[in-house]
Formats: structure tokens, C-alpha cells, sequence
């Protein structure tokens, strides 16, 4: 039988199903007791929906881009295990790596080979093995780090703020070289998008009460960026 | 509510119950990543010799190995308790979740590392889960008949994204501390062009410019408060 047919069948599909179905229940939950501690806290409705609508609204930038990466990683391990690992852990890069990694480990190369049942079995161990290293370390840390990162503030909120803002400068401040420095229509994009989100916060400073012009920055900023590197 | 009381509530009243149940559904996460794998061996009988498993697992622990410790690390500042428990177990961290939460605290005028800047990065973040999957769930029905008719310029076009969004969002965050932005981007250069010429490893950019920015924007900081100090003296 080929291994295509297996990795689409039903109950690949059942434990997909389970990866994802746990994803969308966290999410649901979190939203649950994130909206009650919001008006506990005094977040009024109109700050908790507008924040949601904007999130939906940034969203559809990058899941376009994870889009097409199903569309690579079908073709290799099946519909419901791109389903599932997209959903869940990872990225694209990674699960393309692990998958590669796998099929190796029997000595079959994705992409020249023909991809044995065994094979396919061992990608999918490996996908499942890298994975969850992220997840491990984040439980075994996440209330620790909480309770660490209060010890060396000392408790002070302005410098909680200056960490999480600075933290937000570093992240990004890492991960756009790589793009400015390739010299090609990624640096063009990586330009135009830094040029239209400018644009946009002095407009949306000046018109501060209107909140949509907040919520579409980062999206219009992003097909923007995009939309000049491609009529370069 | 003061102050005091909001950060009272967030601390006593909501991050117990999202630390118990960030445990519980991390911990069921781990078992459920098995999950193909083990209806590969019990469904279908094919099981990979553990010789080859154990080699995929050196072969992608020495590749990412690194990085599982370094990114929860680096995160955490910006996505704190909550964000922390659903980023890692839903992924597309810095392309998606970080952008969502960030927006979000922009749209609903909250501050970033406070209790209600973390309520509603929560919200952004949980947001963007659901849209994700909603919309590969889409994908995944329409299927790649449907999908691979997309004349070829729209996929090309969509790898611009990426790099749109992260200059877009690097002046977003620029524009909240405009004299550390400078120090944070020339890291960046920095270090990439040191793991380009082989010199540093690949994982340090994002670590070392988070541990870079975080430490600068700490000592301007303490020096402005300092100044602060000797003003009113």
C-alpha cells in the first residue's frame, strides 16, 4: 500500500483531529477566563472586542503564508498530519526539517526517493520527538519564569515594561537582518513595510479616534510591503 | 479598582487557574504529538527500528535542540504566563502570536507587561489560534486540487509577507522606545552577519538581541530614574 494512502486515512485523521481539537480548546478556554478577568479588572467591552477584531484582522497576513506551506507539507506527509502540525507546535521550516530528518534516519531522501511506509513512520516520529522540546521547557518554566522575573524587578512595573518593550525591540531587531541584508525583493519588503507602518502610526497618532485606522496598521503595512516588492 | 487590587486579582485570581490548566493541556500536548505516529505502529504495524528513531531524534535535537530552551526564554517577557502555555503548544510564534498579542495591546491602549496588557495579549493571541485554523481547515478541505490552480505569482507574492511583517512591526516597537530601537537593530546586523561568515552560531540572533535590547533598556532605565532621583534631591 502506498504510504500516501495511509497518511490520509481515517484514523490519521482521528489524531490529527486530537492535536488540533486540543489547540482550539485551550484557545477557548484562555478566551473564557481572559474576558471575566478583563471585567474584573476593569477592561471595558468595547477595549476586549476591538482587541479581539484586530488580532482576526493581523492574523490573515501570516496564516496566508502558512497556507501555502500546507500546500508543501501535503504533499509529503498527508493532509490530516499537515493539518496537525500546522496547528500545533512548530513551524513550517521545522516540520519540514524534522520530516526530512525522519526519512533520512532509513536512509530514504523526501523529494528523490520513493517514501517507504517505514520511512513515513520515522517522520513522523521525528516531527513529534523535536517538537516537544519547546512544549517541555515551556510548562517546566512558565510559572517559575513568573516568579523569576518578579525576583530581579523587585517588583518595580516601570521595569517589567521596559523589559517586555525591550524584549519586543530585540526579537524583531533579530529577525529582520536576515531579510535586509539578502539584498533582493525581501529587503525591498522588509523597507516598504518598515516605511508604511511609519506612515500609518503618525496617521493614526494624529487621528486617534478612529480606531480602525489601529487596526488595520500592521495588516496594511503587510500587503503593502508585500504588494511593492512585487511591482518592483 | 486601584492599582493594587487589579494586579491582585490577576496574580491570585487568574493566573492560577491559567497556570493549572496551561499545565494540564501542555502535558496532554506532549502525549498527543504521538499521536500519528503511534496509529502508524498500532493501526497500520509499522514501526521504524528505534535505532532509526533515536538517529531522526539526534539528528533534529542537534539541529533545534538549542533553541527549545532559548525561545520560552526570550519570549516570555513579551507574552508572559498565559501567552507562554499557548504559544508553545501552538506555534508560528514570531510570525503570528507575537504580532496578534502586540496589535491587540496597541488597539485596546493597554501596556504591554501589565496585567491588563497580559489579559488582552491572551485574547490577541487566542484569536489568532482560531483564525489560523479555521482558515488551514479551509485549505485542508478545498485541498490541493483547488490550492495548486493559484496562478504562481500569488504564491511568490505571499514569501513577501514575512519580511514585511517584521520591518512593520520593528518600527511599530521602535516607536514606544525610539533610542533603544538603534541598539536593538544593530545588534541584529551584528550578530546576522556573524552567523553569516560561520563565526556564531545560528541560534544566537534572536537570544543574543533579546538579552542585548533587554540589557540596555534596563541601564537606561536605572540611569533615568537615577537622574530622576537627583532632581527631586
Amino acid at each position: 500500500m502506498d504510504y500516501l494512502v495511509i497518511a490520509n486515512s481515517v484514523p490519521m485523521w482521528i489524531a490529527a483531529g486530537l492535536g488540533v481539537g486540543l489547540v482550539l480548546f485551550q484557545s477557548f478556554l484562555f478566551t473564557k477566563k481572559s474576558l471575566a478577568a478583563g471585567k474584573k479588572i476593569g477592561l471595558s467591552d468595547q477595549q476586549m472586542k476591538s482587541a479581539m477584531k484586530s488580532s482576526l484582522i493581523t492574523s490573515l497576513g501570516p496564516t496566508m503564508v502558512i497556507l501555502t506551506a500546507l500546500l508543501v507539507l501535503i504533499v509529503n506527509v498527508g493532509s490530516p498530519t499537515a493539518w496537525m502540525r500546522l496547528s500545533f507546535i512548530g513551524s513550517v521550516m521545522f516540520e519540514m526539517m524534522a520530516a526530512g530528518f525522519g526519512t533520512e534516519a532509513v536512509g530514504v531522501t523526501l523529494g528523490v526517493d520513493e517514501v517507504t511506509k517505514v520511512a513515513f513512520a520515522n517522520a513522523l516520529w521525528t516531527m513529534a520527538l523535536g517538537s516537544i522540546g519547546w512544549t517541555l521547557v515551556a510548562v517546566l518554566t512558565a510559572d517559575k519564569m513568573d516568579k523569576a522575573q518578579k525576583k530581579l524587578t523587585k517588583g518595580d512595573a516601570g521595569m517589567i515594561k521596559v523589559i517586555s518593550a525591550a524584549a519586543l525591540i530585540g526579537a524583531f531587531g533579530g529577525l529582520l537582518p536576515p531579510h535586509l541584508l539578502s539584498w533582493n525583493l525581501n529587503t525591498v519588503s522588509a523597507i516598504s513595510g518598515a516605511v508604511i507602518m511609519g506612515i500609518m502610526m503618525i496617521v493614526s497618532k494624529r487621528y486617534s479616534d478612529k480606531t480602525w485606522l489601529k487596526e488595520w496598521a500592521l495588516a496594511i503595512a503587510l500587503f503593502g510591503g508585500m504588494f511593492v516588492a512585487v511591482i518592483v | 479598582m486601584q492599582r493594587q487590587e487589579i494586579d491582585q486579582y490577576y496574580a491570585e485570581s487568574y493566573i492560577p487557574g491559567i497556570i493549572k490548566w496551561g499545565k494540564i493541556t501542555s502535558w496532554l500536548a506532549v502525549f498527543i504529538s504521538f499521536g500519528p505516529a503511534l496509529v502508524m505502529w498500532l493501526v497500520f504495524k509499522t514501526l521504524p527500528p528505534v535505532s532509526a528513531i533515536v538517529a531522526g531524534f539526534v539528528s533534529i535535537a542537534s539541529a533545534v535542540g538549542v533553541i527549545w530552551i532559548v525561545e520560552p526564554i526570550s519570549y516570555f517577557p513579551i507574552v508572559g504566563v498565559p501567552g507562554t502555555y499557548m504559544a508553545f503548544i501552538s506555534g508560528n510564534i514570531s510570525n503570528l502570536r507575537i504580532p496578534c498579542a502586540t496589535v491587540a495591546q496597541k488597539v485596546a491602549e493597554v501596556e504591554a507587561g501589565t496585567s491588563e496588557g497580559n489579559v488582552i495579549a491572551t485574547l490577541g493571541m487566542a484569536i489568532s489560534v482560531i483564525s489560523n485554523i479555521v482558515v488551514l481547515t479551509i485549505g485542508i478541505i478545498l485541498g490541493t486540487t483547488i490550492l495548486n490552480q493559484l496562478p504562481s505569482q500569488i504564491l511568490t507574492a505571499l514569501n513577501y509577507l514575512l519580511p514585511a511583517l517584521f520591518g512593520a512591526l520593528f518600527v511599530q516597537f521602535s516607536f514606544a522606545k525610539p533610542k533603544l530601537a538603534p541598539f536593538g537593530l544593530g545588534l541584529g546586523v551584528l550578530l546576522t552577519l556573524g552567523v553569516r561568515s560561520g563565526m556564531l552560531p545560528f541560534w544566537i540572533t534572536t537570544f543574543g538581541t533579546v538579552a542585548g535590547s533587554v540589557f540596555i533598556g534596563v541601564m537606561m532605565y536605572n540611569m533615568s530614574k537615577k537622574n530622576l532621583e537627583k532632581k527631586h534631591e
